[in-house]
């Protein structure tokens, strides 16, 4: 009877563990960032050409605190990135009064021309540039791209996506900010 | 024309002492980082070191490691500095503190509970070898009397 009650607890709890596998569906890589309710990173991103003549050769985030910023690190290899990039320039041009949009190309070494070619299919409008080195991704505790940082007024971080961004996240996560 | 010669003699094997001396410093630098980034998980790889990985993020990881070595900072304070960024996560050694205090002290719990059954056990089958069979004395001569004539 003892014997039969043993095994019958290790079953349930291998077969527990079992279900929790196949049932645990949440993706790897959405990981709660570190930085979450606390000051993000500062950083100084060297903007490509066309940006220069509305922010300068390179934006300095601590320039632009006192409203909501949406950080986008993104790469030209990336397919996901591709979906998401129109949604971004749509929602930028939504909200430009409001807050402040940054892509971030990282990950990419090297990859002025392919950044360069991203930004032309979509016509993105508010400011990019390139992290050579991955440093800014670095700092972000950044997994993959895309991701995108929801930045508060007070330079605390709000809320990371991963994965594709749509205009329904933005929306969401501007007014929860606003409040 | 002499002193020359051994002036440059001397020149040349400073030199090479020096120059070696910058080899081994470097060799060295680079075991360090290596043993460090053997304790970091790549963030945007699958089961993998920063040690090990040929990303370009683990590239640039080691890059920041050499760095803050060559500054001064030790290896605490560098696992810090990721782990400010990337949180406990990055870490391949969990630390041992909260709930990753488990898997510190679980193994060492069950090798331990382990290693008490099995003596129980052993005691408890030392005990039964010991233990004196009693046999009924007519049982035991009828055997004695069938092995007496099978033989």
């Amino acid at each position: 009877m003892k014997r039969i009650l043993i095994v019958l607890v290790v079953a349930v709890a291998l077969g527990g563990l079992f279900i929790f596998g196949l049932t645990n569906t949440s993706d790897d890589r959405d990981i709660k960032s570190n930085k979450l309710d606390k000051p993000v990173p500062a950083f100084e991103l060297p903007l490509y050409e066309r940006y220069q003549s509305n922010y300068g050769d390179s934006l300095n985030l601590k320039d632009y605190q006192g409203k909501p910023i949406i950080i986008n690190f993104w790469a030209s290899w990336c397919g996901p990135c591709y979906q998401e990039a129109p949604e971004l320039e749509l929602a930028w041009q939504k909200y430009q009064d409001e807050a402040l949009f940054i892509g971030i190309q990282t990950q990419d070494k090297g990859k002025v021309a392919e950044g360069e070619a991203f930004i032309e299919q979509f016509d993105l409008s508010f400011p990019n540039g390139l992290d050579d080195n991955s440093r800014i991704g670095i700092e972000y505790g950044l997994f993959g791209v895309p991701e995108t940082f929801f930045v508060r007024a007070d330079g605390t971080l709000a809320h990371k996506h991963t994965g594709p961004v749509t205009m329904a996240v933005i929306d969401e996560q501007l007014r929860a900010m606003q409040q | 024309m002499k002193l020359f010669v051994n002036l440059t003699r001397a020149l040349v094997v400073a030199l090479l002492m020096l120059s070696t001396h910058a080899f081994t410093q470097q060799v060295q630098l680079e075991q360090e980082v290596f043993e460090i980034a053997r304790d970091l998980r790549c963030p945007v790889c699958i089961s993998e070191s920063v040690a090990d990985s040929s990303a370009q993020v683990a590239i640039e990881m080691r890059e920041i490691i050499q760095q803050q070595l060559e500054e001064g900072k030790s290896r605490r304070e560098i696992l810090a500095y990721f782990q400010t960024s990337y949180g406990d996560w990055i870490l391949l050694n969990p630390p041992k503190r909260g709930l990753h205090l488990l898997v510190w002290v679980l193994p060492v719990v069950v090798a331990v509970v382990a290693l008490v059954v099995l003596g129980l056990l052993v005691r408890r089958w030392l005990a039964l070898s010991r233990e004196r069979i009693d046999v009924d004395e007519a049982e035991l001569s009828r055997v004695r009397q069938a092995l007496n004539q099978e033989s």
